[in-house]
């Protein structure tokens, strides 16, 4: 195993945050000092950060506690994959809950002024030249979450111990902006802020080769291909008078497909479990079976996640495309 | 007996099953609909629908 060399390092004290460049083909370790406290986490396209990481994609992919060998995934069109999770020694990282803020400590605990994610994110990012509304919802590393039945959520204490780390490798050039969590009046630090220390490495050769093969695909889409590519730089939204609606594939023409079936198959179709949906409609019932045995053939990776093989070919002669 | 369905698809439905056909996984769009439906729907049916016995 080759030994990694050490680009830079900080340990950020508790209230704040670092806005830190952060290369493809380098490794950002986020390390417990103490043990037992979350850090928030933003990234950015370092060229154009209209690209962030998007919680919610990189959720419905890899779930609510993203963990080893899954991405952080940027928001739609571009869904690029930016970092890929190397290695995490506790497994208990949230993409469920968003930064805590100063109206949360304001409104539920009567602080006019208090450490909070959100205004630490800012400030930290505030270096680069974005302002508080560029911050995006947290990656939440080292924070114990969970799901109740009928659907609340919850915030547990947390066990990290010193030296428990989480390593991410950039896939593209990023500005990764990870800093303490304010919230020391929850459980979310088991009620104390602590110091986190942070690490870039260069990437090993043997870091780079676990790195999962994703397919670049055309609905990765870039500015190059937006329609509007102009940031807009005022604040007032005004009507464009020269605005022509123009959706894809619209208008969706709807073509009927005749199908022979015999008695056997018929009764096949009027049995369908998902039948009732249709009211007895014989044509959206067989439809409803054919996406559902069509999804059971050659759908791969669940929620709409890219198939992950070490050859993106295989991939893509298993969907067709 | 023969029995005539009208499945309605738009055209993003319709390029998927041509794509699966071009596959080779039927002869055309309606043996695809008939291949899905005998191989789908008997594992599928309502609890209260009478289970035929194996062939």
């Amino acid at each position: 195993m080759s030994a990694r060399h050490v680009v830079a390092e900080w340990v950020l004290q508790p209230g704040t945050g670092k806005a830190i460049e952060v290369m493809a083909g380098q490794v950002l370790r986020i390390e417990q000092v103490d043990g037992g406290q979350c850090v928030d986490f933003n990234a950015f396209n370092l060229h154009d950060y209209k690209e962030f990481m998007h919680c919610g994609r990189t959720r419905t992919v890899h779930g609510f506690n993203p963990t080893t060998g899954t991405f952080l995934w940027s928001a739609p069109p571009r869904e690029r994959a930016m970092f890929y999770l190397l290695a995490d020694t506790v497994g208990r990282n949230d993409v469920l809950f968003p930064r805590c803020s100063a109206y949360v400590y304001e409104s539920t605990y009567g602080f006019s002024a208090h450490t909070n994610c959100h205004d630490i994110q800012a400030e930290a990012q505030r270096e680069y030249g974005l302002t508080p509304d560029d911050v995006h919802d947290s990656f939440n590393l080292f924070m114990a979450t969970d799901v109740l039945p009928g659907g609340a959520v919850r915030i547990s204490r947390q066990d990290s111990q010193p030296g428990d780390h989480v390593e991410l490798l950039a896939l593209i050039d990023t500005l990764a902006v990870p800093n303490v969590c304010g919230a020391d009046v929850m459980r979310t630090s088991n009620f104390f802020l602590k110091p986190v220390k942070v690490t870039v490495f260069e990437a090993t050769p043997e870091d780079l080769a676990r790195v999962p093969a994703l397919p670049a695909l055309a609905s990765q889409r870039t500015p190059k291909d937006f329609r509007n590519a102009t940031i807009k730089a005022d604040r007032e939204l005004r009507r464009d008078a020269a605005y022509e609606p123009s959706f894809l594939n619209t208008p969706l023409t709807v073509t009927e497909v005749a199908v022979e079936l015999d008695d056997d198959d018929l009764a096949l179709l009027r049995t369908y479990e998902h039948a009732p949906l249709y009211r007895g409609d014989p044509g959206a019932t067989l439809r409803d079976i054919f996406f559902s045995w069509w999804e059971q053939q050659y759908v791969t990776s669940p929620n709409g996640a890219p198939t992950v093989t070490s050859s993106p070919t295989l991939a893509d002669e298993r969907q067709p495309s | 007996m023969k029995n005539l369905v009208h499945v309605p698809l738009n055209r993003q439905q319709l390029e998927l099953l041509d794509r699966t056909v071009a596959r080779g996984a039927a002869p055309d769009r309606a043996a695809l609909l008939r291949l899905a439906l005998r191989a789908w729907a008997p594992a599928h049916r309502t609890a209260t629908a009478p289970k035929e016995p194996a062939r």
